[in-house]
């Protein structure tokens, strides 16, 4: 009888597995265009879903024929292929600066090209950011904002050792001196003397381990920095030959001084953290935690110290990259991109493209796109975040008097320990390179963590080494 | 099939369907899972690895290439050979520890479930706690975790996981630390299944302690040696997240395993033929690593 009783059971198992899977197939339409969005934030950050609910509200009434449903996904390359393979990518969803190559390559995201010129938003967005953004001349994402490296400096340290001071006496500590000087390095020699200036003062005065520099070294984060260093050093990572023949050049001279440079941080100065394996965020918790007192970043993560360590945000000044010993100075430029599932339709995708203007994402100047802006201006105002200026992904002019005039409001840090960083922006940013730049960053971490390893490591022989790798692996593989 | 020989043989053949039918219904759906989960998933590995892919869709069926592909990364050999370093230090440092722990604790007379109990606690520590404990503890920042100790009385911090040499070792010797207590469990078990009367029959003929060890305990656990053995060998072969959390497989690549970097080729790279094409060659080494020990355990059985 048991038995009996188990079959049956089995069997009702199976057909309500196939009645389930066919029903949501023939039950599931909704006569509304559904859009979902990844971006949406998980329910625990209520503030902030609040924030999505008003957005979703104000555009479902001006679109009726729309339902927007939000789906909140953090994006990881280990979900996202399963995800994208199976067909349940949302409509649109926010990636990493890095992947959009990968995901265009492996077919996983829409080219928006036209709706992005319907929309007129094509020749608004910067052409820079655009062609991060574009393979073979389409365009496959909407950049969410722009980011440029430069140097994180903790004050705090820099004070400690005499560096620094409160010279216009507003109670806030002073990157530029009351003559207008800049008191930060604005060449790598002067930013490696600092470096060991503050390890061996703070050393020999208070007995404390300070790195003066944080090199990051894992998870392609190395890489991704060091061709920032190695441009302004010289170097030209990848070239073109005449006939539009790409060549690795990781062994370019200019990167070879590059990692020379880091190598002698390192084994002659002692002025790096210990730990040769650094991972992204190590940065910001060697900076905020007082155990570094400088570090290459992204403007658009100035916040994390301060948000993840509590580390006190009139302490933080971001200045420029350093200028090479050839007067080389770049500004590594990318953004994070919104991007599209490639199973969208054409609706879908219209949608979700204007569904980012009631976020305040969007090229337009509307009163619906203020509102969020503000929005979401008093929503980190709220949560005690630090507002600061921001790299802007359109170029309209509308717009960009737009967001000055609501940023002037909101912005709650010192600006004079900003300034320079986004003033000189416009003439050293520099686009990744172009081919495979996630490998070359692979090879590039290993042969920094070989110099940060080895004293007895040879740059040139590395890179020459890597270089090769490069060239067989991937570069010989584009058609 | 002895009930069905109980049945008259009139009603045999229609009893004989109508216990199949049930039969099939209990067993489809376990059927269904292993194809679905297990089968399905191997063999199409094995058709990826001869595909050029785009993201998980096969493209262009391009033979071996990708075999000869990932044989042509100079990261493949260094993969391969630290995985070897992995089982062999596995062996060094991990094999023997818990034979050891099992005989001691096997002598043990007082708070026997104590010993046995603090034996298996790092075992319940979920693992990536543990390997993360690990790294904090074998920072190589003078004054982090074991270098901390070291300098309060009065030692050289130590480069830990910086060291090219040292980093395979010290991440066995994490993984010894979370697991040698289960497996010491199973030593401590065949251990005590051993009949007493072997022993009496040992003292009586006069043998010490060490001759007990070599006559009486090891024939009797060298079976479950064996297949501990061979188990630990092919689970060590797979280490996967343990250098992906201490080191990334650094530094400059000294500890990246074979697995890491099947894990580098789908997520990282994105590229899913070859990574399956890794797949089946660790497969493939696993099969005859596993026949030569069959063959070796026969032999000595014979």
């Amino acid at each position: 009888m048991r038995k009996k009783l188990y079959a049956y059971f089995c069997l009702l198992t199976m057909l309500l597995i196939v009645i389930g899977v066919s029903g949501a197939k023939l039950f599931g339409k909704d006569k509304k265009i559904q859009i979902t969005i990844g971006m949406w934030p998980e329910s625990y950050l209520k503030d902030d879903v609040e924030m999505f609910e008003e957005w979703k509200r104000l555009f479902e009434k001006d679109f009726p024929e729309y339902e927007v449903v939000g789906k909140p996904y953090s994006y990881s390359p280990e979900t996202f292929f399963p995800m994208a393979q199976s067909g349940t990518t949302p409509t649109v969803f926010q990636t990493w600066f890095t992947e959009p190559p990968k995901l265009i390559r492996n077919g996983f995201v829409k080219d928006i090209t036209d709706p992005l010129k319907e929309l007129g938003w094509y020749d608004k967005m910067d052409p820079s950011m655009r062609d991060i953004l574009s393979e073979n001349g389409k365009v496959y994402g909407v950049p969410r904002d722009a980011y440029g490296l430069g140097l994180f400096i903790n004050l705090e340290i820099l004070e400690e050792v005499g560096l620094v001071d409160d010279w216009n006496g507003d109670g806030i500590l002073d990157i530029v001196d009351q003559d207008g000087n800049p008191r930060y390095p604005t060449t790598f020699d002067e930013l490696r003397e600092m470096a060991k200036y503050i390890t061996d003062f703070e050393k020999d005065v208070y007995g404390k381990d300070v790195a003066g520099l944080v090199i990051l070294s894992t998870n392609r984060n190395g890489g991704w920095q060091f061709s920032n260093i190695a441009w302004n050093f010289g170097a030209n990572l990848q070239i073109q030959d005449e006939n539009g023949k790409w060549k690795a050049n990781l062994n370019d001279p200019g990167a070879v001084e590059a990692l020379e440079w880091i190598k002698a941080l390192k084994w002659e100065d002692d002025s790096l953290p210990a730990s040769a394996l650094l991972s992204y965020s190590d940065w910001y918790n060697y900076v905020a935690t007082g155990r570094a007192a400088m570090a290459f970043c992204g403007n658009d993560v100035i916040h994390l110290p301060i948000t993840n360590f509590n580390m006190d945000k009139n302490y933080v000044a971001f200045v420029p990259m350093p200028a090479g010993p050839y007067g080389h100075r770049y500004s590594l430029m990318g953004g994070t991109p919104f991007m599209f599932s490639s199973n969208a339709t054409d609706e879908q995708i219209w949608g979700a493209l204007k569904f980012l203007e009631y976020m305040g994402r969007s090229p337009e100047v509307s009163e619906v796109s203020i509102q969020s802006i503000q929005l979401g201006m008093e929503v980190a105002r709220k949560k005690g975040m630090p507002i600061l200026p921001s790299l802007r992904p359109w170029i309209n002019q509308d717009f960009l008097e737009m967001i000055e005039r609501i940023e002037k409001q909101y912005i709650n840090v010192e600006l004079s320990n900003f300034n320079d960083f986004f003033d000189t922006f416009d003439q050293m940013k520099r686009k990744e390179e172009p081919n495979y730049p996630q490998e070359m960053y692979e090879l590039l971490d290993a042969c920094i963590q070989e110099v940060l390893t080895n004293p007895n490591a040879d740059p040139k022989t590395l890179l020459t080494n890597a270089n090769n790798t490069f060239q067989k692996q991937y570069i010989d593989k584009i058609k | 099939m002895k009930r069905k020989t109980n049945k008259p043989t009139n009603k045999k053949s229609l009893s004989l369907t109508k216990m199949d039918l049930r039969g099939w219904v209990i067993m489809v759906p376990t059927l269904i899972l292993f194809v679905f989960f297990m089968w399905g998933p191997l063999a199409s590995n094995i058709s990826y690895s001869f595909y050029e892919t785009m993201g998980y869709t096969k493209v262009n069926f391009v033979g071996l290439e990708n075999y000869v592909d990932v044989l042509k990364d100079p990261l493949f050999i260094k993969a391969l050979i630290n995985t070897i370093k992995y089982v062999f230090w596995s062996l060094i440092i991990g094999f023997l520890l818990p034979i050891i722990f099992a005989l001691l604790l096997n002598e043990v007379v007082h708070f026997k479930g104590f010993f046995r109990g603090a034996l298996y606690l790092p075992n319940i520590i979920p693992g990536l706690a543990a390997i993360i404990i690990w790294k904090f503890l074998m920072d190589p920042d003078p004054t982090a975790g074991l270098n901390a100790i070291f300098q309060t009385i009065g030692l050289k911090p130590l480069p830990w996981l910086n060291s090219q040499t040292a980093v395979i070792p010290l991440i066995v010797l994490a993984m010894t630390w979370k697991s040698s207590g289960a497996t010491s469990l199973i030593y401590l078990a065949v251990l005590q299944s051993i009949d007493d009367t072997y022993y009496e029959a040992a003292r009586l003929e006069g043998a010490n302690v060490w001759q007990r060890i070599r006559f009486v305990t090891i024939p009797h656990i060298l079976p479950t040696i064996r297949v501990l053995l061979i188990l630990q060998i092919i689970t060590v072969a797979q280490i996967f997240y343990e250098p992906l959390v201490m080191t990334g497989g650094g530094p400059n690549n000294a500890s990246i395993s074979l697995l890491q970097l099947i894990y580098r080729y789908v997520f990282e790279r994105g590229n899913v033929a070859k990574a399956a094409a890794i797949g089946v060659i660790v497969a493939i080494i696993l099969i005859i690593l596993t026949l030569i020990y069959f063959k070796v355990s026969k032999k000595s059985e014979e």
